[in-house]
């Protein structure tokens, strides 16, 4: 007897590839919020935010419903949706760029405002989509096509810590920051997304994540050396964990 | 018997799955598909694939789209 271990979840649209990048984790990334919208059911109820970015493509490849929005504001798109349909089950897929630069101060008064809604961020710490510009998450140091000497601290500033922020946020009731550069860590991804997607179904605020996520085309590595990267450069700076989760306080 | 499934339309050539198999049956194979990309082939003369899934969980373009352990 044979057992089924692994198929395409049932919220992917059929025979459709991606259009990322050899290697990008943003498949990754689609395919476990798939995966979790299968396993919580919730795959007819569902309306995401999509963004602008590389990110923005989810709707080619989910069979849901989305809205688009305009550059940073999936999260207030996200707000009205959810304010007008309650019953509704509402996410936002977002760059980083997207979440924490252009589109900050929406990000941080969902949060604040306690919106029942779920935030994925992908943390690529560059501007994937317009061919690697230095964002609001690049690490000090890293070289991008605007930072060609690597990120000045005294020009520049320090990266932003998303998942610390939101954390912070009274309305939040769900923060993690995960990667995607191993198998173990993509899996213990999975459970923070459905955790972050659980706490809207129960109404208890804001469920966000955070994805360390390789940008293979504008690091200029191959996707193995992309993984390292992720390792190496990324989590000493933006360490992994849960940094708010109201269910078990 | 376990094996896995392999969509080659889908394969863009980044072989990380490659690496992910910890019995190495994953090849880069002579086939190219429609992106011009020399895609994967699955190689288990000897019955020796785990079931494991790794190479799926690891795979960015879903072009594994079935896992099945026995
Ligand atoms: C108002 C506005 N400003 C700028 C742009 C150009 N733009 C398109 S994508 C993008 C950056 C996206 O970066 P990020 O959010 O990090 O997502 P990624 O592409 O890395 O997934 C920018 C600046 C735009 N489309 N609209
Ligand atoms: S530019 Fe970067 S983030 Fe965008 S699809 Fe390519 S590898 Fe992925």
């Amino acid at each position: 007897m044979t057992t089924q271990v692994f198929k395409i979840p049932d919220s992917f649209k059929k025979d459709v590839r991606y259009t990322f990048c050899p290697g990008c984790d943003h498949g990754v990334a689609v395919r476990l919020v798939a995966e979790v919208l299968d396993e919580l059911g919730l795959t007819q109820n569902t309306i995401c935010a999509a963004s602008i970015g590389c990110s923005v493509t989810i709707y080619d490849f989910l069979n849901i419903d989305t809205i688009e929005s305009p550059h940073g504001r999936a999260m207030a798109v996200a707000t009205g949706v959810k304010r007008a349909k309650p019953d509704k089950f509402v996410f936002t897929y977002q760059g980083d760029g997207d979440f924490a630069s252009i589109g900050l101060a929406e990000s941080m008064h969902a949060a604040l405002r306690g919106e029942k809604i779920s935030a994925i961020c992908i943390n690529n710490t560059t501007y994937g989509m317009t061919g690697g510009q230095l964002g609001p998450t690049t690490i000090l140091g890293q070289v991008t096509t605007t930072s060609p000497t690597g990120r000045n601290l005294e020009y520049y500033g320090y990266p932003i810590k998303i998942a610390e922020h939101i954390a912070l946020c009274d309305g939040t009731a769900f923060s993690a920051r995960v990667s995607l550069d191993t198998v173990a860590n993509i899996k213990k991804a999975k459970q923070a997304i459905k955790k972050a997607f659980e706490v809207q179904m129960k109404g208890l605020g804001l469920g966000f994540v955070e994805i360390l996520s390789s940008c293979p085309t504008n690091w200029k590595m191959s996707p193995d050396k992309a993984h390292q990267r992720v390792r190496e450069e990324m989590m000493p700076v933006f360490n992994l964990g849960i940094y708010k989760d109201v269910t078990q306080s | 018997m376990s094996n896995i499934v392999i969509d080659k339309t889908k394969c863009k050539a980044c072989y990380l799955c490659i690496k992910e198999c910890p019995k190495g049956l994953i090849k880069v194979s002579k086939d190219t598909n429609s992106l011009g990309n020399n895609v994967v082939e699955f190689a288990d003369a000897k019955n020796e694939c785990l079931g494991c899934a790794m190479c799926a969980q690891r795979c960015p373009d879903l072009a594994i789209i079935e896992v099945n352990k026995g």
